[in-house]
This record gives structure tokens, sequence and C-alpha cells, in this order.
């Protein structure tokens, strides 16, 4: 999980699936070591942004860079390999293998001899998932499931983890462990992009912030900030 | 891609159970001996039970280790049929070349056909797939220089060099298991059943569901297209009806899921079951027999419903046995 400081800049991105358009022009970057939240509602495009990132989703102009490397047009792959890694919404697990398996398999394009060194550090941060270590990830709780998604995640060495929608259908508590997690995550030195419901949540833990509506990007800047932005607060915080 | 990087990542294989395979290769080695009873009945039987145990080895592939439920796989098998009758009318009488142009052919033919097939998913998978088989007999039946619907006749080898076909058809059923050993134990077959457990999930991780699939699905087709080049030879004549008949498409399917989807034993398991209980039955219920056959099925599905192979894991006995019933019922 050594990571070399990279930055991961989009800009202008266009996107959609068949002729339905769903991003427009989005331009966004995560600097080396940053926590960057993206928000906004049902259906803005969220996830179409990082589907766009990782290679699954088709970009139709502008670009998608991690360091001086183009990520726009490379296959899924490609993108992993690079260390941009994603935590799909919904876990996405592989629901009749063994939680050890579910992890192994985050491994799959590494060709490195530390596999088994990664896999005991990230047991190390996830205890819950060597009491589950023979499970199948089907099986288990919800919680339980997003920390294999995370964790299956981290065996491909991310610099850049992108998280959809971590907290989601989560109870409090759990969600605060999960924070915890990415906190140590993100001391090792992966930088790192939520996507994120809770907003309070995503702008307490994030350096910056994005607000996407309808595939545009309507408001950014510091989380802080953001917070404390009526229009932020009346639309997302309901308050 | 290899054994080797799979321990790499650590991750076990995904054979299925360790014992049962090892039954399995027993009963392969004895299945050697067939011939030496010089009866050429109980020799036939036993060279149909090891082209359908060939046939749903490649059917597995796709449909139970990717999970892709095919049902155009026979088509493969008909290929393969062609390849040797052409050859033989050629006047080429080499079993080898026979089974390595069908190997090819089908292979060729797979991935052709596989890159617009392979993106639907589901039922419209299994539908697109019975259509391609269901084209390619009428293809065949409608091309006069294969025969038409009258098909072709192939020169038979004399009485003492029969057996030479049950060998071949053999060595074809034992590399069909073989090879989805060695699929089972790399990181190919890994991905394919990543494949079948979260396609999104696989992309996700950078591996690509469309170039697996096709791995998948042609190697499969190679499996049933050298079956078939062995049965055209072996049976001396073949036509549309019998190579592309509705028994080498369902039976395959419904060996591999009666002796364990997924997994290296169950179906030779499931072919040997299933074609010599067909067997059996035939010759004692001459009249009913589809209907034991039928229930059989039916009983072996409802009270083993992960296949037969489940039984060589099971522990605790019977009490074990009935709990994983309520489970199902659940
Ligand atoms: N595979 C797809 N094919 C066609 N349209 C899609 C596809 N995926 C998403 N869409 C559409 O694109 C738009 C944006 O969806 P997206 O999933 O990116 O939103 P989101 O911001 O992630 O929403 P949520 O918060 O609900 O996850 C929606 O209108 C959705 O219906
Ligand atoms: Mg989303």
């Amino acid at each position: 999980m050594n990571a070399t400081a990279n930055a991961l800049v989009i800009e202008e991105l266009s996107a959609g699936y068949g002729d339905t358009q769903v991003l427009w022009d989005v331009s966004l970057r995560v600097e080396p070591g940053e926590i960057v939240a993206l928000i906004g509602s049902n259906g803005a495009g969220k996830s179409t942004l990082l589907g766009a990132v990782s290679g699954i989703v088709n970009t139709w102009s502008g670009g998608v860079r991690y360091g001086s490397a183009v990520m726009s047009g490379l296959e899924p792959d490609r993108v992993v390999s690079a260390g941009v890694v994603q935590v799909p919404q919904g876990r996405r697990l592989f629901g009749s293998l063994s939680v050890e398996d579910n992890l192994r398999m985050g491994a799959y394009l590494r060709r490195d001899r530390e596999v088994d060194a990664d896999l005991e550090k990230i047991l190390a941060m996830l205890p819950r998932l060597r009491e589950r270590y023979d499970y199948l990830a089907g099986r288990l709780s919800g919680g339980e499931q997003q920390q294999v998604a995370i964790g299956r995640a981290l065996m491909a060495r991310p610099k850049m983890l992108l998280i959809d929608e971590m907290s989601l259908g989560l109870a409090p508590v759990l969600v605060d462990q999960l924070i915890e997690i990415l906190a140590r995550i993100h001391a090792t030195g992966v930088s790192i992009l939520i996507v994120e419901q809770d907003v309070q949540t995503a702008l307490e833990v994030s350096s910056r912030a994005y607000v996407l509506e309808t595939g545009r990007v309507t408001l950014s800047g510091p989380s802080a900030q953001l917070l404390d932005d009526p229009q932020v607060k009346k639309a997302y915080l309901g308050v | 891609m290899n054994p080797a990087t799979l321990k790499r990542i650590g991750l076990g294989g995904i054979t299925g159970n360790p014992i049962a395979f090892a039954v399995v290769l027993a009963l392969m080695a004895l299945l050697l001996a067939i011939p030496l009873t010089h009866n050429g009945y109980i020799e036939l039987v036993f060279r149909n039970i090891l082209m359908y145990a060939a046939m749903a080895y490649g059917w597995n592939l796709i449909g139970g280790y990717t999970g892709y439920v095919s049902f155009g796989n026979v088509a493969f098998f008909g290929i393969g049929a062609y390849c040797s009758a052409i050859l033989a009318t050629h006047g080429v009488d080499n079993l080898l070349l026979y089974v390595l142009l069908a190997m090819a052919v089908s292979a060729v033919f797979a991935a052709i056909v596989g890159f617009p097939v392979l993106r639907l998913k589901g039922h419209y998978f299994a539908i697109a797939t019975l259509g391609v088989a269901l084209a390619v007999t009428d293809i065949i039946a409608n091309l006069d220089a294969l025969g038409g619907t009258g098909g072709l006749a192939l020169h038979q080898v004399d009485e003492a060099h029969f057996s030479i076909y049950y060998y071949a058809m053999w060595l074809v059923a034992l590399g069909s298991m073989l090879g989805t050993y060695f699929i089972a134990r790399s990181k190919l077959g890994y991905a394919f059943v990543a494949i079948r457990e979260n396609e999104d999930a696989a992309a996700v991780l950078g591996i690509s569901a469309t170039r697996y699939k096709i791995v998948a699905w042609t190697i499969g087709a190679m499996m049933a297209g050298a079956a078939g080049a062995v049965f055209a030879p072996a049976n001396g004549f073949i036509d549309p009806s019998i190579t592309f008949a509705i028994d080498s498409n369902v039976f395959p399917i419904a060996m591999t899921i009666l002796g364990g989807i997924g997994t290296v034993a169950g179906p030779f398991i499931g072919a040997l079951l299933l074609a010599g209980a067909n067997e059996l039955l035939q010759r004692f219920f001459v009249k009913a027999h589809t209907l034991f056959f039928g229930a059989m099925i039916v009983l072996i599905v409802l009270l083993l419903p992960r296949g037969l192979v489940w039984l060589f894991g099971l522990r605790g006995g019977a009490r074990a046995w009935l709990k994983s019933l309520s489970v199902y019922k659940a």
C-alpha cells in the first residue's frame, strides 16, 4: 500500500448511456493524499462518473488523467493496474465465494509476491473479516459485506480509492466504524474520492467536496465551507 | 493464468471436492478395461457415457463455471462430427486429424458466434444459443455437399479395430476432465467464477467479462467438437437428426447439474449415472422407461439439489443431509 503520489484529474468530462447524456463537462480533481467528497441527489450521475474513471462507462468527450497517464479510453484492467480502484455501489461481492477468496480476487491482476503480506495487513485493519474468513460473502451482514468490498479493493493495491455509497443502508454506528477504517487507509497514503448519500458525514471526513446536480458540477470548495453553505444545508442537510 | 500465478495470489482453486475427483479418476482408469469384455453392446454404452461426459465438461465451463446457460453446445458437437465426415469422404483416414480439425473449426466457429451471442444475458442468451444450434442444424440439412437430410456414410473400420473409437472417446473425455481441472486450478477458472458471481464486480477488478466469456465458451466448444469428431466415424453414419438430437443437447446439461455444476467431478458422475440409468431402464422397461428416467431426474434434483458430488463432502450423515433439505425448503 505504499502509494506514489499522483493527482486524479477529470477534465470537462461528458458521458452517458446509449444516446442519453448523463454527465456534462464535469471537471474534478483529487490531489495526492486528499480525501474528496462527491455529493448529489439520486440519479445525478455520481456512479456514472466513477464508472467513467474506471473504464466501465464510455467517455464521450473530455478526459481522465492519473498523474501523467491518460485513463480515459483504457480498459478497466489498465485503470486498476495504474492504481485507481473502485469500491462499487451496492458492494457487489462474489456471493458464493468465501470472504478469503473475495479478498484474494482483489489481487487478480497482481504479479508481485506480496499478496499474502497485504492480506495480513488488511485483516489486521479489518479484524471482523478474520472472524468471518471462511464464510460465504453472501451470508454476511451489510456492514461486514461493506468491509469485504473495501478489503477487496485494497488487495488491488490502490493509490487512489473511489468509494461509491459506502454508508448506504447501514446503521450510524457502522458508518462511524467504516469512517474510522477510511481514516486508517488514508493514513497509509491512499487518496480517496468518496461518493455519499450521507452528506453530513462526507463533508466531515473530506477536505474538499463537489456537488453534482443532473450531471453538472454546480458547487465545489472546501468541505467546511460547504457545510455552512445555505444552499447545501437546504438541499442536502435538511436544515 | 497458470497455477503458479494462482498460487501467488493464494487462491486454492475451484475444483470441487478432491475425494470426488479422485474417485472419478479411479473410475476413468477402470473404464479403460471395458473393451476387454469383448462385448460390443457394453462398449457402445460406455462409449456413449464418455461422449456425454466430454460434452458435459464442455457445457460446464460456460454454463457451470461462468454461469451462462447455453442450449447451443450441440452445434459444436455436430460441427465436430461433420468435420470428420468431410475428411472421411475425402479419403482421409486418421482419427487424430479428425479430432484436431474438429477442435479447430469448433473453436473458430464458437469465437465468431460467441462475440455477439455472449453479449446477451440470462434467458436471452439461452434462447440465442438455442437459435445457433437450430440454425447450424438447418444449414447442414440444406447443404447437399454435406449430404443434406440424407446424411453421410463414413467408411467403417473392420470389427477387429473397432475399440479404437472407444479409446479415442476415453481420451477425449479424459482430456476434457483434466482440462477442466487445470482451468479450475488456474486464475482463468477464477475469472469464469467472478463473471458468474458478479459481472460488475469482475469489471471493477479489471476482469474483462467479454474476454473470459469467449474463452470459456470456446474451450467448451472444443470439447464438444472433439467428442463429435470421434462419434461420427464410430457411428459410421451421420445425418442432422442423429447429430443434433435433442438428447445430445439436453443430456449434457442435465448430467452436469445432477452430477454437480461448476465442479470437476460432477459432469462425469452425472454422465455415468444418467446415461447408465437410461440404458438400464430401456432394457428393463421397454415401454415406461422415459417415465422412470424422468422420475429419477426429479428425485435427484429434489433430494440432492447441489448434485451428487455434494455427497462426497457431506459430514454428519443422514442428519446433515436432512438439514440441507430443510434449508432448501426455506
Ligand atoms: N447502465 C445504465 N444504462 C442506462 N442508464 C443508466 C445506467 N446507469 C445509470 N443510468 C442512468 O444515468 C443516470 C445517472 O445514474 P447514476 O447511477 O450515475 O446516478 P447516481 O448519482 O449514482 O445515483 P444514486 O445516488 O442513486 O446512486 C440516471 O438517470 C440513471 O437512470
Ligand atoms: Mg450511484
